[in-house]
């Protein structure tokens, strides 16, 4: 940090997780997508209406971290905070070779713009 | 006239002499006359006999008389001048002592206005060495959680995440102790924010900030944000209150802190459900609060809390009072003048998390709406929403990520198909997927360096998280 205390957030990451430091659940991982499944309320935590904005469209983990410039551990705490309110749901991503081919899927593109 | 016995008595004897003496000479010339005279002899020289002794007895009674009174007189002007020595020797005297005292007076004076200019040049040394000292530990706690904050972003194992949290935790308690002496010395407050600092944030550094924080329930949904030159000395006059609000109520309760805005400005109200002050401890505590007295007289080791709070509402123009409150114990408000309320704009909410999420998430909202009207949105946003990025040294990456992302987001329009859009993370991590083609080529750079901060995440958790891509490579 360049100077150290003047750019920062007055936010110490505890209060974020009121203390946490384990998630107690092992349903985020690095990669898991997670996906909006309601709005954000008011009086909601602002990292959980970040998240909740962010995740409308399937957002990897690691993502949503890079992007709040937290820890992945504190971003899975608030993860799981959401996921046992059923606000989000996670998405284990299949592996790369089960997808469709990408050609099959421009021909589904195509075949559908010709309709 | 009262005839003392001294001077009756030899009065009385005269008196008797006489009266014998004249008796028997009238006696003799009685005897010694015709008969044809006795009588009128007789008579003649007993009226005579009476006269002189009552003369007598009037001559040796006023001699005595004026013998007895001269030496009165003389006894009287004796003590008289005794007297006037006696007066005079005292006013010398007192002359003497008045010169004496007079003296001791002016060295007491001396000693006194020494002693007194000696007791302020201590006190000014003591007061600067311990504010110049607050000032350091005040730079060593702000640096030292600047330092915990790097190794928690660091440090990926819940186990470390944890013990650093906990240091974390204890460091921002010392820190707000240095606060609390360098306000009370009058020293610098410690940190400056160069920007507003929404009230969430505010709230939340406030609470960090005490022992009990877990106890602590915020309720708020204001958007207002407190100007950066007044959002430390809130924050710390906050915790005061919060960690006031905290000791005095069961180690179970909760403290609940409400925001309302109103026409003067943002109130926060601290509510605990402890002990409920008495009038004299409510008067008390607003007259410590108020920030009239700057003395540190009245202070003591244990209760810098209330003086603080004063010192700082004097110095923001805070309002504080207190009140019953309905939870059972007490209410403390504080008012913030609307001079320190700053609003941010709806269209770049600002969040608690540093700038780059937000000015990203300004141009994820602004692109949205830029794709529901089918416009381009780089040219317009994109000058706007770069100055509000952080100025730290991720700026650089931040703006790759943003850009990357918010240059994605038209693709949707276009296609409105691949509900995978930012397959980024993975694209970067399988370059050689079927995804990988999706990412625009014009990215390539950014991708890279998605591609290495992603790798090293992994690398961080791959001990304890077995994870998809692990099982790839």
């Amino acid at each position: 940090m360049s100077r150290p205390g003047r750019d920062d957030s007055p936010d110490r990451l505890y209060t974020l997780t009121g203390g946490r430091s384990r998630s107690g659940s092992d349903a985020f991982d690095l990669v898991t997508l997670v996906v909006t499944e309601s709005d954000p309320v008011p009086g909601m935590q602002s990292e959980h209406v970040a998240i909740l904005r962010m995740c409308r469209f399937p957002t990897a983990v690691v993502e949503i971290a890079a992007e709040l410039g937290l820890p992945v551990t504190v971003v899975r705490i608030l993860l799981t905070d959401l996921h046992d309110t059923g606000r989000v749901s996670a998405r284990h991503p299949r592996s790369a070779h089960r997808l469709p081919d990408p050609d099959i899927l421009e021909q589904v593109l195509v075949g559908l713009r010709n309709l | 006239m009262t005839a003392s016995p001294s001077l009756t008595r030899p009065s009385a004897l005269a008196l008797l002499i006489t009266a014998v003496v004249t008796g028997a000479f009238c006696t003799v010339s009685v005897v010694a006359a015709t008969p044809g005279t006795r009588a009128v002899v007789g008579w003649s020289l007993g009226a005579a006999a009476a006269l002189l002794s009552a003369g007598a007895y009037a001559v040796t009674h006023s001699v005595l008389r004026n013998r007895v009174l001269r030496s009165r007189l003389a006894a009287l002007n004796g003590q008289i001048s005794a007297q006037e020595a006696n007066a005079a020797r005292r006013s010398a005297d007192a002359v003497r002592l008045d010169a004496a005292q007079a003296a001791e007076r002016k060295a007491l004076i001396a000693a006194h206005t020494a002693e007194l200019r000696r007791a302020e040049s201590a006190r000014a040394a003591a007061l600067a060495a311990t504010a110049n000292a607050a000032g350091r530990m005040q730079a060593l706690a702000t640096g030292m959680l600047a330092d915990l904050r790097d190794m928690e972003h660091r440090h990926a194992d819940e186990e470390v995440l944890g013990d650093l949290l906990h240091l974390d935790h204890r460091t921002a308690q010392a820190g707000r102790l240095a606060d609390s002496i360098a306000v009370l010395t009058g020293a610098r407050s410690g940190r400056r924010w160069a920007r507003p600092i929404v009230m969430e944030s505010i709230l939340r550094g406030a609470m960090g900030r005490i022992g009990g924080y877990q106890r602590v329930r915020l309720h708020s949904t204001s958007d207002a944000a407190v100007a950066g030159h007044a959002a430390e000395g809130v924050m710390h006059a906050l915790a005061e209150l919060l960690d006031n609000a905290a000791n005095f109520s069961p180690p179970t309760a909760e403290v609940h802190v409400y925001v309302e805005e109103v026409p003067a400005g943002v109130i926060i109200t601290v509510e605990d459900s402890g002990l409920v002050m008495s009038e004299v401890q409510l008067r008390r505590a607003e007259q410590a609060v108020s920030g009239r007295s700057l003395d540190l007289a009245g202070l003591s080791g244990t209760r810098l809390g209330l003086a603080v709070v004063g010192r700082l509402a004097r110095k923001h123009g805070l309002t504080v009072s207190f009140r019953p409150s309905a939870r059972g114990g007490t209410g403390a408000l504080m008012l913030l003048p609307h001079e320190l309320i700053t609003h941010v704009t709806p269209a770049a909410p600002t969040t608690g998390v540093p700038q780059e999420p937000k000015a990203r998430e300004a141009k994820a909202q602004k692109a949205q709406e830029a794709r529901e009207a089918d416009v381009e949105p780089e040219a317009t946003h994109e000058p706007a929403a770069e100055p509000a990025t952080g100025t730290g040294a991720t700026t650089a990456a931040a703006g790759d990520i943003s850009a990357e992302t918010s240059g994605e987001f038209p693709q949707f329009g276009e296609s409105g198909l691949p509900r995978r859009k930012r397959g980024r993370a993975l694209a970067a991590a399988h370059p050689e997927g079927p995804d990988a083609p999706a990412a625009p080529s014009r990215a390539s750079t950014a991708a890279s360096d998605a591609a290495a901060r992603f790798s090293s995440f992994r690398q961080a958790v791959r001990a304890n998280s077995p994870t998809p891509e692990g099982n790839t490579e």
